[in-house]
């Protein structure tokens, strides 16, 4: 008991003692919990989003229709009465009348599909509100694939046929596919308001909802007897279809499977980021903790007692970021899945399983056990009195660019020793920012792709692409977000690993204008490879995602910006903690020595 | 323009602070000092004395709470940073206990370095550095990394580096803190060499012998001056017979 509270408090008081890097470690390890938690929350929620709606909505197995036309009214009973009494059918829902309308809104003149529904949620096919309320008379409900395409929202003014509704809500349903992969788009409004939009211009059609009590025999229900029945009944002098809940899905999935192809893509750049962030917090963190071992071998710590303690303070801050990571990582796949299509993303309360909270912690407590192992073994190797003496392990001389240094101007000599000096944690850096240059040159492309087909589209029919374009921008602002906490944490390592040449320089006379420049400097080394790599990869990224280059890709000046705009930021972001460390005392840090 | 045996670096009340209240330390306590050109002095005191302070202090590595210091004709405490440090390459140069050499730069790289800050050509800084080597007896050792010489080899190498930009002033903190008797007799012999070409040293020691070569004695004690002596020796007779290293 009493040797547990012991290593309980060396281990607390060294984080208190070193607050700001446990801080930047924690934030670090945090990003990467999160990031994981969200890359499994994504997985979960993409994994079947049909079935989700599906079962939400209440939808139907089989949908039939018989198309707007002058005649579709007559005899109907008589032409949907083989469905309605063929064997297998457990209920159906409607008829519901349908017809075309011309939507007009602020900028939006496009056709559109009414649906009538009752006021009371039908038993089958009842949609899923993702904002707002459903129909009432004069209020409309659109189908949510649709609304993303028009910019409408809940309270906007629309006009159908001339006449003025107000969107009441925003919804899902899996009884005819999303818009744009089912054109035009579906609303619904009351049975009264269709007829009343009816006219010989826009006859009414009607639908059927209708349930098996097999749904899986849905597909052999569309090509059996009652299914002949129907189209006999009916084909004479209208349109009619039928569609089973399989063909619904299938033709959903090749929507869907882009996001989810785009997701899987982005999440494995974010493991990628993730990995190099870590690798740069552990490194820095390994090489400061070899002087601690001394000092508690010092005083009597044996090597195993030196081990649970690196252990434990490692545990603490790892637990505290899965907790920390969980928990915003929930908070933020909702908004991620919402974006997602005209299916339901996000299931009725995120919930993500135990087995994903313990990848997280294993992935977590990995990197907390990485970060004991090595110092650890290192000083039970290593004498007391070297370790003490040698705090940080030794940097590396790179003749070369030392020589080449020599020649240039100070910042520049000073940056590029600073880099020789820890060349693998600025190739780790240069590697981060390389992900993230290559998906906003992913962005760029799909932002000028979009811009093309624009030009030559209808309002509204380049939606799938402009949805991913905008689900690829949210994840690059996430992606860009952790390669610029990486930044300045990289700088500040940087900063703190260097504080002894660094004013010893400014005791030989470097002023601290040199010093801030030297040290963002020796971030924007990185930063230029990273941006010149990562114009080629992020291009190569958008092919890889299924785009292609060749027909639209960004003028070349465009992509060029990206090398000085990669530059700017990241001069930006280190400034601040270049500057810190630029201004340190110099008295303080030589005589600590 | 300096009169000869003018004040190269003077003084008045300085005082360095730390801490407030009932924890207040006072580090320097209203300090006076004038430093001829071509001078040497000596300041002896116990350990916390805050002898290695007011090093910092006249050097501009540090700011004063209170008082002022004149290098080189030039107001140290009002001075922005930048200038400091501009002032502090042509002006001065350090030698530390602890050497304070770069770890991955051979003992001429360190040496050239305070040349490339000021902005010599990189040939100019090699030719003086290469000198330098050759007057402090390490000519051999240039291409060598700081880990692989001995520590009174690095203290001449520290004690070059020191006199890259031909200083006006070397300050000196402890330079034999670190070192064995016969490192400390490398080091002295270079002393002496400095002095007797007119360099203006001020050395903090609590080496007696190394107090004994200087020009003049400043005792301090809890941060103030408690005495002061002009030493009749000098640097008339050998260093290392003063210091009684020799034999």
């Amino acid at each position: 008991m009493g040797r547990l509270l012991l290593v309980w408090r060396l281990a607390t008081r060294d984080i208190k003692r070193r607050r700001v890097q446990s801080a930047l470690l924690l934030l670090m390890i945090v990003t990467t919990t999160t990031t994981l938690t969200i890359g499994l929350a994504l997985h979960q929620v993409t994994d079947s989003p049909f079935a989700r709606t599906r079962a939400a909505t209440r939808g139907p197995d089989i949908v039939a229709e018989i198309g707007p036309d002058a005649n579709a009214g007559r005899n109907l009973g008589r032409q949907f009465a083989p469905l309605v009494r063929a064997p297998g059918v457990a209920a159906t829902g409607g008829p519901y009348p349908i017809g075309f309308v011309q939507l007009t809104g602020r900028h939006t003149n496009v056709l559109a599909e009414t649906e009538g529904r009752d006021v009371a949620p039908a038993a089958i096919d009842r949609p899923a509100l993702t904002a707002g309320s459903w129909i009432s008379p004069g209020g409309a409900v659109i189908e949510r694939g649709f609304a993303d395409a028009l910019g409408l929202h809940v309270g906007d003014r629309i006009d159908l046929n001339g006449r003025a509704f107000h969107v009441a809500g925003i919804a899902v349903s899996t009884a005819q596919c999303f818009y744009p992969v089912s054109s035009p788009g579906v609303i619904w409004i009351t049975r009264g308001d269709t007829r009343a939009l009816a006219s010989s211009a826009y006859p009414l059609g009607y639908i059927l909802d209708v349930n098996l009590h097999d749904p899986n025999s849905a597909q052999s229900f569309e090509s059996g007897s009652a299914a002949t029945a129907f189209f006999n009944a009916t084909n004479n002098d209208t349109k009619s279809l039928m569609s089973s809940w399989q063909d619904t899905e299938q033709q959903d999935f090749k929507v869907v499977s882009v996001d989810q192809k785009v997701l899987l893509i982005v999440s494995t750049l974010l493991a990628l980021l993730a990995i190099a962030s870590i690798a740069v917090v552990v490194g820095s963190r390994m090489a400061e903790q070899t002087r601690r071992v001394g000092l508690l071998k010092a005083v009597g710590g044996t090597p195993l007692l030196v081990a649970v303690v690196l252990l434990a303070e490692n545990l603490v801050l790892a637990f505290a970021a899965t907790a920390l990571g969980v928990a915003l990582g929930q908070l933020i796949a909702p908004v991620l899945t919402n974006l997602g299509n005209g299916l339901l993303g996000t299931p009725p309360t995120p919930a993500l399983s135990g087995q994903s909270v313990l990848e997280v912690a294993v992935v977590a407590v990995s990197v907390a056990a990485g970060a004991t192992v090595v110092p650890a073994v290192r000083g039970a190797h290593t004498s007391t009195i070297r370790a003490l003496n040698d705090p940080a392990h030794p940097p590396r001389r790179r003749p070369a660019l030392i020589a080449l240094s020599a020649r240039l101007p100070v910042p520049l000599l000073l940056a590029i020793r600073l880099v020789a000096r820890r060349i693998r944690r600025s190739l780790l850096t240069a590697a981060s920012m390389t992900i993230a240059v290559m998906m906003v040159v992913a962005a760029l492309t799909l932002q000028h792709n979009d811009e093309v087909r624009n030009r030559v589209a209808v309002v509204g029919t380049s939606t799938v692409a402009g949805r991913v374009t905008h689900l690829v921008f949210l994840l690059s602002a996430i992606l860009i977000a952790l390669a610029a906490i990486n930044a300045i944490f990289t700088t500040w390592a940087t900063v703190i690993d260097a504080q002894r040449p660094t004013a010893l320089a400014r005791a030989l006379g470097a002023t601290p204008g040199q010093i801030t420049a030297g040290l963002t400097t020796s971030q924007l080394l990185p930063a230029l490879l990273a941006a010149c790599v990562g114009i080629p990869l992020g291009l190569a990224l958008y092919q890889l995602a299924g785009g292609h280059v060749s027909e639209a890709s960004p003028p070349v000046l465009t992509l060029l910006a990206v090398i000085p705009g990669t530059l700017i930021v990241v001069a930006v972001l280190t400034a601040i903690p270049a500057r810190i460390g630029a201004n340190r005392a110099v008295a303080e840090v030589l005589r600590s020595d | 323009m300096i009169e000869p045996n003018a004040s190269v670096l003077s003084a008045r009340g300085l005082s360095k602070e730390y801490g407030k209240g009932a924890a207040l330390v006072r580090a320097v306590d209203d300090v006076r000092l004038d430093v001829a050109r071509g001078e040497s002095v000596a300041i002896v005191g116990p350990s916390g004395c805050g002898k290695s302070t007011l090093l910092y202090l006249v050097g501009g590595l540090e700011r004063p709470t209170g008082g002022t210091v004149q290098l080189a004709g030039e107001k140290l405490e009002q001075m922005p940073e930048a200038r400091l440090a501009r002032l502090r390459r042509h002006a001065l140069g350090f030698v530390f206990q602890a050497f304070h050499l770069v770890d991955e730069l051979t003992a001429l790289e360190n040496v050239e370095l305070p040349a490339l800050l000021a902005g010599a050509s990189p040939g100019k800084a090699r030719r003086r550095a290469t000198e330098l080597l050759e007057q402090v007896g390490l000519e051999d050792r240039a291409e060598h990394l700081p880990s692989t010489l001995s520590g009174g080899q690095r203290q001449r190498v520290a004690i070059a580096r020191a006199l890259a930009n031909e200083p006006a002033v070397v300050l000196a903190d402890e330079p034999t803190g670190n070192l064995d008797s016969a490192a400390t007799t490398e080091v002295l012999r270079l002393f002496e060499q400095l002095h007797a070409g007119g360099q203006t040293l001020i050395v903090v020691t609590h080496d007696e012998r190394i107090a004994a070569t200087a020009d003049r004695l400043i005792t301090m004690r809890d941060g103030a001056f408690v005495d002061e002596t002009q030493l009749t020796g000098g640097t008339a007779r050998s260093i290392t017979e003063i210091a009684g290293l020799e034999g």
